[in-house]
């Protein structure tokens, strides 16, 4: 019988800082024939402190390597800040639901991200980026707490060619970017009400960003978000990630806030 | 089966298998244990403090060992088991937890050396009305490998599996009837007690339920020991004493600890990392996990209404109170709907 809970093991191929307390690993595709989704994730062995489950932040159409955008908060992760070039990293997946970027073909689209939710939305970016005439119109809010943790800040010329990149800084150290948080945004750019949205950040964020955007007329099935929980089996069945009847690991993690405006819990329990 | 022979089938399985019954300890509580004599067989309506979750998926499993960076998968060899006398409402809690458990290679290995010998005795009281009165159709519904059903005079005997039908052919019994599984959804359709409970919980939410329980509960996690359909599980690596060596591990795990819901950090870290933090939140869960999850993804009662958790409660915290609680909490908003 299969193990699903088997790790495959990935090389480090590069190691890149992201802002003071992040890093980018690329890494060697786990086996043959590896590919994801924008929104998907893999768990992440390192062997004597356990697994976590971290989204995929890399190109889905770069066959040859994949990255993971890691933030040292825990043990795993602090762990994986230790790895050099060369070492390896277990990993089994991809898990979850991704984005639903089919639905988002030639549409208009707003990305709302907080702190370290970039990663997860990158590969949407960066699909865009390869693909100028693939969606309407791409706006990107994006809310950090000041310059020095700001991720994949050398893309942005890039990104800006094909994107409408705004970005809010609650204590900025220079004039450069727009002092706030992510939802003054709003304030400055008309998102038009047809947009798609993909939404990812802290818990306390999505409260107010949806607010912000049901007010300005998106639909609650247009709005898509990605949530973090705490996974262990990554497969629907350890309970950890449970939200209501669904599951993060794989009913998840990006849900409609259609699916789960209904639901007391999906933000906190009760 | 008259009584006799039934103790000669118990005194044949004994003899050459690891058998696991109910029997009462010396302070006179049932447990189980390892059948060692067919005198010490409890089979009565009463059901054993323990569930037999323990043995098909027992509260702690080494997954892998690990030396450096190479994992390789932990093959514990099994022994055959046998359950011996386990009630109808646990036959429904082990249907479950095989759906659960189906693509999970640990439990499967255990489960393929179980053979599971039932009855259709339930406890005088429990909630769960499907199984209030035995009928031979809502067996095809449940996965076993011989069933006893109480009758008068001694058992009518079912055989459910291949295994089952060989383990009576050996002992020489042929009066037996076997029933072919048809799954576990019946062809009325879903649990009516089932659906009117999930539909309380997600449509006619009573915050006062949650309260009260919230004053009332201490955390201690008993119940989802008790539980026989408590089956969450936490995975860890535990280090060996030699360097880089040691085993990825799970064990139990329940809802009520603060660690469940954390996302970074090491156990006592801040709130922030947690996604449940009140008692109320937490019991909210458990209920959710038995009366909304699991029915919404196997269409099958995440409850079997033994009452376990209720006789373990050191908060004297009731099951069955609760649901008439949520199902008030129902009648009553529907009612207000109406007008």
């Amino acid at each position: 019988m299969i193990n699903e809970y088997k790790t495959y093991p990935c090389k480090i191929l590069k190691i890149e800082p992201e802002g003071v307390d992040s890093k980018n690993f690329t890494l060697t595709p786990p086996y043959k024939g590896f590919s994801f989704t924008p929104g998907q994730y893999v768990m992440v062995s390192i062997p004597g402190f356990g697994e976590g489950a971290i989204s995929i932040s890399s190109d889905m159409n770069e066959k040859k390597f994949f990255q993971l955008t890691v933030r040292e908060v825990g043990t795993l992760t602090s762990e994986m800040h230790k790895k050099k070039k060369g070492d390896t990293l277990g990993i089994r997946g991809p898990y979850g639901r991704p984005f639903p970027i089919k639905a988002a073909k030639g549409k208009n689209i707003l990305i709302v991200v907080g702190g370290c939710g970039i990663p997860p939305i990158r590969p949407l970016i960066l699909d865009a980026t390869k693909n100028p005439n693939k969606y309407k119109k791409v706006y990107v809010f994006y809310g950090a707490k000041n310059e020095d943790v700001l991720f994949f800040t050398k893309e942005y010329p890039k990104w800006k060619k094909v994107c409408d990149l705004n970005i809010a800084l609650e204590n900025p150290k220079t004039k450069k970017y727009q002092k706030g948080m992510v939802t003054s945004l709003f304030d400055v750019k008309k998102i038009p009400t047809d947009a798609i949205a993909y939404v990812c950040g802290p818990p306390i964020m999505y409260k107010f960003v949806i607010a912000k955007m049901i007010d300005q007329g998106l639909k609650p099935e247009n709005i898509f978000m990605s949530l973090e929980r705490h996974m262990d089996c990554a497969q629907g069945v350890c309970q950890h990630c449970a939200i209501g009847p669904y599951y993060v690991c794989k009913d998840g993690p990006v849900f409609s806030y259609a699916e789960l405006m209904n639901f007391k819990s999906w933000l906190s329990p009760i | 089966m008259t009584k006799s022979k039934f103790k000669q089938f118990v005194d044949f399985l004994l003899r050459n298998n690891f058998v696991i019954a109910p029997q009462f300890n010396v302070e006179g509580v049932l447990h189980l244990n390892e059948l060692k004599d067919s005198a010490d067989l409890y089979l009565g309506s009463q059901l054993p403090l323990d569930s037999w979750k323990w043995y098909i998926a027992p509260p702690y499993q080494q997954m892998f060992e690990y030396k450096g960076d190479k994992m390789q998968e932990t093959l514990t060899k099994i022994k055959s088991q046998i359950f011996l006398g386990v009630s109808i409402l646990d036959m429904q809690a082990l249907t479950l937890l095989n759906q659960v458990f189906e693509r999970d290679p640990y439990y499967q290995e255990i489960k393929k050396k179980t053979i599971v010998i039932g009855t259709s005795l339930v406890p005088e009281e429990n909630f769960y009305q499907f199984f209030e009165n035995f009928e031979e159709n809502k067996l095809e519904h449940l996965q076993f490998d011989i069933f006893l059903a109480v009758q008068k005079t001694g058992y009518k005997i079912y055989s459910g599996s291949e295994d089952g039908q060989r383990l009576l052919d050996k002992f020489g019994y042929k009066d037996y009837q076997h029933i072919e599984y048809a799954g576990p959804i019946r062809e009325e359709g879903l649990d009516k007690q089932m659906v009117e409970v999930m539909d309380g919980m997600q449509n006619y939410h009573d915050q006062k339920i949650w309260d009260g329980l919230n004053e009332r509960c201490i955390q201690c996690g008993k119940c989802t020991i008790a539980c026989p359909v408590c089956f969450c599980f936490r995975m860890y690596d535990q280090a060996n004493l030699e360097k880089d060596t040691g085993a990825r591990n799970r064990c139990w795990d329940t809802c009520f600890y603060n660690e469940f819901t954390q996302v970074a950090g090491a156990a006592p870290a801040a709130p922030k990392y947690r996604l449940m933090n009140t008692t109320a939140q937490k019991i909210y869960f458990w209920y959710e996990h038995h009366f909304v999850r699991t029915p919404a993804t196997f269409s099958l009662p995440g409850c079997v209404g033994c009452g376990r958790c209720s006789r373990t409660c050191p908060a004297n915290i009731d099951i069955f109170t609760t649901i008439k609680d949520i199902l008030a909490a129902r009648t009553k908003g529907q009612a207000k709907n109406k007008k």
